[in-house]
């Protein structure tokens, strides 16, 4: 242990199992996976690679299949079909030999409400196999690290939700592990615990840390993944980075137009002969072309339009038909 | 039976018992002085009100004086709260709460859990024992070799009420049926233990079932330490609680997997 903490964090670790080399090792490598309870098939047959240093996000609505998807990546949850291996080691065989390199943030902070910050992240990293002196150091730096040593010393119970998943991902990091799994990190955050959450994200990235998350938010995705699976029913729907999966599933731009209740069916008429792609969500007729272009709706009276650019939101309207959250 | 065992102990990794045991020891050192009431006040009331108020009344029991009849009596019965307080209240609310989970992203299996958290239920239990049993020693009540001995039964006695409240922490499905361990299980185990009188004075056909009770071999075993003289019934005692654990511990370590691994 004491031998990797030299020179860890501030160049990403070599001691991943290189697969495919060149700086595109794969560091997770998901074959396939499933995952049966009782009748519900909550994933169903996913495939995607992590590689090295990169973060790859999990994005779809509740249900989709990302939490239980997660749990069997942490050797938490055994598969029902599939291969799963993370940095080399095949988690269906050794699940917990997994959680030796790995980070894992379960949805649930699952912070011990009877310990402080401090001693959170102590008794974790000692748990996780770190010598008392060294978890001690180490929670200190961990602090420091993430902004967090004014709260050492603050029981649970008294940190704000930012605070207290901020502490969760700390955790994850006592150990200095290669990826790090984190399963929803905003859910629930106010705008001030997201900003502390992603900047604290945005450390461990800069520290060279592979980082497989999921999350149902669209903007969170776009701002955080560098790669990501649209998930849905407990299967990937497409791949990519944001900005592809945007041009090849929504276009660069859509148009928006509101109508009145009276109107609504001329005008989705008029933009079904004009040949172009729309979905209804309330008062709001969301129009995209099939080319990805500006769809034109200047022929189009008596209504207001508006352009925006696209974003994943419209990437998961058009291959789900629903919208990614109930809002 | 030995081959057995050996295979389902493989690959046990010590770090995560020792782990869960310095957790556990490190809120009991941040909440110390409030703890001190549950294990020293409370039982050192129950020692003083039975051993000095009944004792008035009583006479000699099995050739002890009452309140030293009682003394082994009380510390079996604060020994067995503690675990199953630990085990059942405490797990169950490990469970609701994700920290199990937490502990298990660690490289910590569920039967690891299940050995950390018995192997502190057997902690509090020898702490309670010894809070009570110095006072019971200043008081003359209890020697010091007699002491160990008894110290020795609370720890046996951890292990499997330990055991037993990991079951009802991993079976409750809220804490209306968890509450249950105390009022049907625990508080009655207490009063038929042989802690407060004699098995003996039971009415004939009460008697089996008293001593087939779980805590009533335990009560049995600590006092023998205490009058000294030690027969087989206290090797099959002890025996008695082991082959319970035996049974115990792979239903409880079995139960909180199914409840936490799905
Ligand atoms: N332990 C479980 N038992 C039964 N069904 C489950 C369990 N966990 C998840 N599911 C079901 O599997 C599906 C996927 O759930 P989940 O992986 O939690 O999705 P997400 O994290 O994307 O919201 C859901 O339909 C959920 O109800
Ligand atoms: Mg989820």
């Amino acid at each position: 242990m004491a031998t990797d903490d030299a020179n860890r964090y501030g160049k990403a670790s070599t001691k991943v199992t290189s697969v495919s080399g060149r700086g595109e090792e794969s560091v997770i490598h998901a074959s396939s996976i499933a995952k049966r309870f009782g009748d519900v098939l909550a994933v169903d047959g996913v495939s995607f690679e992590v590689r090295r240093g990169e973060t790859y996000g999990l994005l779809g609505p509740n249900g989709a299949g990302k939490t239980t998807t997660m749990r069997m990546v942490s050797g938490l949850s055994p598969l029902t079909a599939g291969e799963l291996t993370v940095a080399g080691i095949d988690v269906s065989r050794n699940g917990r030999e997994v959680r030796n390199v790995l980070g894992v943030v379960t949805q649930q902070d699952g912070l011990d409400t009877d310990l402080n910050s401090r001693d959170n992240l102590i008794t974790y990293g000692f748990i996780a196999g770190l010598s008392r002196a060294q978890a001690e150091q180490r929670a200190d730096a961990v602090l420091m690290y993430f902004d967090l040593t004014d709260k050492a010393k603050e029981e649970i119970d008294n940190l704000s939700g930012g605070m207290k998943r901020r502490l969760a991902i700390a955790r994850a990091f006592m150990t200095k592990p290669q990826v790090i799994v984190l399963d929803e990190p905003t859910t629930g955050l106010d705008p001030q615990g997201r900003n502390g959450v992603w900047q604290e994200l945005e450390t461990m990235k800069q520290a060279g840390v592979t980082i497989l998350m999921s999350t149902h938010y669209m903007d969170e995705a776009a701002a955080l993944c560098d790669r990501l699976a649209i998930m849905h029913h407990g299967k990937i729907l497409t791949e990519g980075t944001p900005d592809q999966l945007v041009v090849r599933h929504a276009g660069s731009e859509v148009a928006q137009v509101r109508v009145s209740n009276g109107a609504r069916q001329d005008v989705m008429d008029w933009i079904g002969r004009a040949g172009f792609d729309y979905r209804e969500a309330g008062a709001i007729i969301t129009v995209s072309a099939h080319n990805g272009a500006r769809p034109d709706l200047s022929g189009l009276e008596g209504v207001r339009v508006t352009y925006r650019q696209s974003n994943l939101e419209d990437v998961f309207l058009s291959m789900a038909g629903r919208k990614l959250t109930d809002e | 039976m030995v081959a057995v065992h050996s295979e389902y102990f493989a690959g046990v990794r010590l770090r995560s018992i020792a782990g869960i045991w310095f957790r556990h020891a490190l809120v009991l050192k941040h909440t110390w002085l409030p703890s001190i009431t549950w294990y020293f006040v409370e039982p050192f009331v129950a020692l003083m009100a039975i051993g000095l108020g009944i004792g008035a009344l009583v006479d000699d029991v099995d050739g002890l004086q009452y309140a030293q009849f009682v003394t082994p009596g009380i510390i079996a019965g604060s020994a067995m709260f503690h675990a199953i307080f630990e085990c059942s209240w405490g797990a169950f609310f490990r469970i609701q709460k994700g920290m199990y989970e937490t502990t298990m992203t660690a490289p910590v299996s569920t039967r690891e859990l299940a050995m950390g958290d018995i192997s502190w239920a057997m902690s509090r239990a020898v702490i309670t024992g010894f809070c009570i049993g110095t006072v019971a020693a200043i008081l003359g009540w209890i020697d010091t070799i007699s002491g160990v001995g008894v110290l020795l039964a609370a720890a046996l006695i951890g292990m499997q009420f330990g055991a037993l409240g990991l079951i009802f922490a991993a079976l409750s499905p809220n804490v209306h049926i968890l509450s249950l361990t105390f009022t049907v299980v625990a508080t009655p185990l207490y009063f038929f233990s042989g802690a407060f009188f004699p098995i003996s004075v039971l009415p004939d056909w009460i008697e089996p079932i008293a001593w087939a009770a779980p805590l009533t071999p335990s009560v049995h075993l600590a006092r023998g330490f205490v009058t000294g003289d030690l027969v087989m019934s206290h090797l099959f005692s002890a025996l008695y609680v082991l082959a319970l654990t035996a049974v115990l511990f792979p239903i409880a370590a079995a139960l909180l997997h199914r409840r936490l691994v799905k």
